[in-house]
């Protein structure tokens, strides 16, 4: 135990004085976290352009609760609504007019309204389109349904009018909380991996690893040293995301235990990852090499930074083999889904790839020579 | 053969004198021998050097005997402990003190930290400040590695094999790249940690560093011990003659020392060799020297060192670790 705690104490010594490796595991995150924040939260107040179609028209004019709907959504100061005529083809408008969203009040909306009886309104959006502004149209909308029922049903809130979406946004979560587990999953990945390959062939090449393996020190106590150390950079780095999300874009956190686990995973994964790196390849640049010839192609198919669903079919394969993949959607699913079944298949995932790989680095990592 | 008492209680005797014992050891990779059969005992308290061209097989030596290494074949015991029995490894590792060749420890850790990660990897071992004043890095103390000269970086390094405050402490080409005068001061170290009565295994490729610091050297090329003896022995044995060196002397002294001495040669720079067989030799070729008025750069008076005994033993001369 005290050569454990005097590897992680004397790698954390280095950590704080190493300029390069405090920009990796600090300022880049962070400056990630505010340069991609910044592009995708739009200003204060924003307004989204929305196009309307209210097909429930009678002698030309819009009958009494389609107007009344319409009233409705204008009066958020949210939506900036553009009429679109009812004779228009909606899939061919927005084609032409290159408008991104359309609400559609079909025929019929008014009479079912008076009689309460169901009645399903359709948002189309662009299919490729999957940014914050439309979801956060979505959530408008759905909470407009939500309060036009209360009216026109009074204390009886029925479903009268439903909103059925036409694509791929479902969610009403804003870019940064998809953003935000994203990074912290890349930065598991980056530290953890060129950790653990620098830790293993620098220091071979320094002849530091020899005169280790001189001194009763176990090749089993070097590997827990240098994996709790990256743990704690995870945490580290992990908190520092948080709270710069929490305090720049007001991100929202659900914390719980899948969380912790994802992280101490992920933190013994990579390292395992980068172990077995640093046995094939030995030279410290190209050992550096091959890791970044990992973890870059890793940092964009695994989802870090947009949805893998925007990815063409045969990408989103190799996204599923990728051990970022569950660490990045178990992230999402635990901390801000809240969804705890998809969290504790992704956690099983990545703490069976972290369990495999630091066991499979351990073993094969070379403590003494030939 | 040991089966009598009286044999016994000798052995032991001897083995409070011996730090190693090492014999046949043999290294093969594939059908090279590294280390092709050596024997040899190193006593407690000397400075055993093992010197040698790159690739003669000194660090594959020395990386078997602190068990880095597995052996191929043979028998090594450093300090009572057999190092192919694995707790014989763990004792030995806790008993020896290694600086691995081309060491260099953590950049950004300052001396007095390096010193104390080591030493946490050992129970107990020296004091840290006492450890520093022995190397003479105490105005250094705080200063970060990747700070200190080259010559000072070795001095810590050496530092980090002693702070176990080992019995035997394996120096692996601990001035190779230093300036002459960085290595001078490493002689001094060696030869303090002498007094101190450490026992020292030493490899080099430099010839005057064996001649000045060892007790025994051990001549190594090509994974097989050519000479090992003390140095005067080994000098007076295979040095050859003192030499009388006429520099820049040209074909004139050449000449001139030709009449009165037997074996004279004139090198391409005009420097005169004459070899001093007899007592008499030397002031009969000064006389003459001195008669004729011969013009010459200067007179050297050159001893064989253990330079001429490698070149004698082997027809090769060691330049910065290679063979020529």
């Amino acid at each position: 135990m005290r050569r454990i705690l005097a590897i992680v104490v004397g790698a954390l010594r280095m950590w704080f004085r190493s300029k390069h490796t405090l920009f990796w595991t600090l300022a880049f995150p962070v400056l990630l976290m505010l340069l991609f924040g910044a592009i995708f939260s739009v200003n204060q107040n924003p307004t989204f352009d929305l196009y309307v179609q209210n097909q429930d028209v009678v002698d030309g004019e819009p009958t009494y609760w389609s107007q009344a709907f319409c009233d409705m959504m204008n009066g958020t100061e949210i939506l900036n609504l553009h009429m679109v005529d009812s004779t228009e083809n909606a899939t061919q408008f927005i084609e032409e007019k290159g408008a991104q969203r359309m609400l559609i009040l079909p025929e019929g909306f008014n009479n079912s309204v008076s009689v309460h009886s169901n009645v399903n309104i359709t948002l189309k959006m662009v299919p490729t389109e999957v940014d914050t502004a439309s979801a956060t149209v979505m959530g408008v909308i759905d909470q407009l349904v939500e309060g036009f029922n209360t009216v026109v049903t009074q204390q009886y809130p029925l479903e009268v009018v439903t909103i059925e979406s036409e694509n791929i946004v479902s969610e009403t979560f804003k870019y940064i909380d998809f953003f935000a587990p994203g990074i912290i999953g890349m930065t598991l990945m980056t530290s953890g991996i060129f950790g653990a390959v620098a830790w293993n062939t620098r220091n071979k090449e320094l002849g530091i690893l020899k005169k280790l393996a001189t001194t009763p020190l176990s090749k089993l106590e070097w590997i827990i040293g240098v994996v709790l150390y990256e743990l704690l950079m995870g945490a580290v780095s992990t908190i520092v995301i948080i709270t710069v999300g929490v305090l720049a874009f007001d991100l929202k956190v659900i914390p719980n235990i899948f969380t912790v686990i994802l992280i101490i995973s992920g933190a013994i994964a990579f390292p395992g990852i980068g172990m077995v790196i640093a046995r094939f390849v030995k030279e410290a640049d190209s050992a550096d090499a091959a890791a970044n010839a990992i973890t870059f192609p890793m940092m964009f198919l695994s989802g870090s930074f947009f949805p893998l669903e925007m990815m063409p079919d045969f990408l989103r394969q190799i996204a599923n083999v990728l051990p970022l993949t569950y660490l990045n959607n178990g992230l999402r699913d635990s901390m801000v889904y809240g969804n705890v079944s998809s969290a504790l298949f992704n956690t099983a995932v990545i703490l069976g790839v972290g369990v495999f790989f630091i066991i499979v680095g351990a073993i094969i990592t070379n403590w003494r020579e030939e | 053969m040991g089966g009598c008492p009286i044999v016994g209680k000798a052995e032991k005797n001897l083995h409070k004198e011996v730090a190693i014992e090492v014999e046949s050891l043999v290294k093969k990779y594939g059908d090279l021998a590294a280390v092709d059969g050596i024997s040899f005992t190193v006593r407690r308290g000397e400075v055993f050097a093992f010197v040698g061209p790159n690739g003669a097989g000194k660090t594959t030596t020395v990386e078997m005997l602190v068990c880095l290494r597995n052996l191929t074949s043979g028998k090594a015991i450093v300090l009572d402990f057999d190092i192919r029995d694995r707790k014989g490894q763990q004792q030995i590792r806790r008993r020896v003190g290694v600086l691995p060749q081309d060491f260099n420890t953590f950049d950004l850790l300052t001396v007095k930290e390096n010193l104390s990660y080591y030493k946490k990897m050992y129970d107990g071992g020296m004091d840290i400040d006492e450890l520093i004043e022995l190397v003479d890095l105490k105005d250094k103390a705080n200063a970060l590695y990747k700070n200190l000269s080259g010559g000072l970086k070795k001095r810590l390094a050496i530092a980090t094999a002693l702070v176990n405050d080992p019995e035997v402490v394996f120096l692996d080409e601990p001035t190779t790249g230093l300036d002459p005068r960085a290595r001078r001061d490493m002689w001094n170290l060696i030869g303090g940690l002498k007094e101190k009565r450490k026992t020292i295994f030493l490899t080099t490729h430099y010839m005057d560093e064996a001649e000045v610091l060892a007790d025994t050297v051990a001549i190594i090329s090509f994974g097989k011990i050519i000479a090992m003896e003390s140095p005067s022995e080994l000098i007076s044995k295979y040095g050859g003659k003192t030499a009388l060196i006429v520099e820049e002397g040209g074909k004139a002294v050449y000449d001139l020392l030709g009449q009165t001495l037997p074996d004279v040669r004139l090198e391409n720079d005009g420097d005169v060799f004459a070899t001093i067989k007899k007592k008499s030799d030397l002031p009969n070729a000064i006389v003459a020297l001195d008669k004729n008025k011969a013009e010459f750069a200067e007179l050297v008076v050159r001893r064989p060192t253990l330079e001429d005994v490698f070149l004698n033993l082997t027809g090769k001369k060691i330049v910065e670790g290679e063979l020529h």
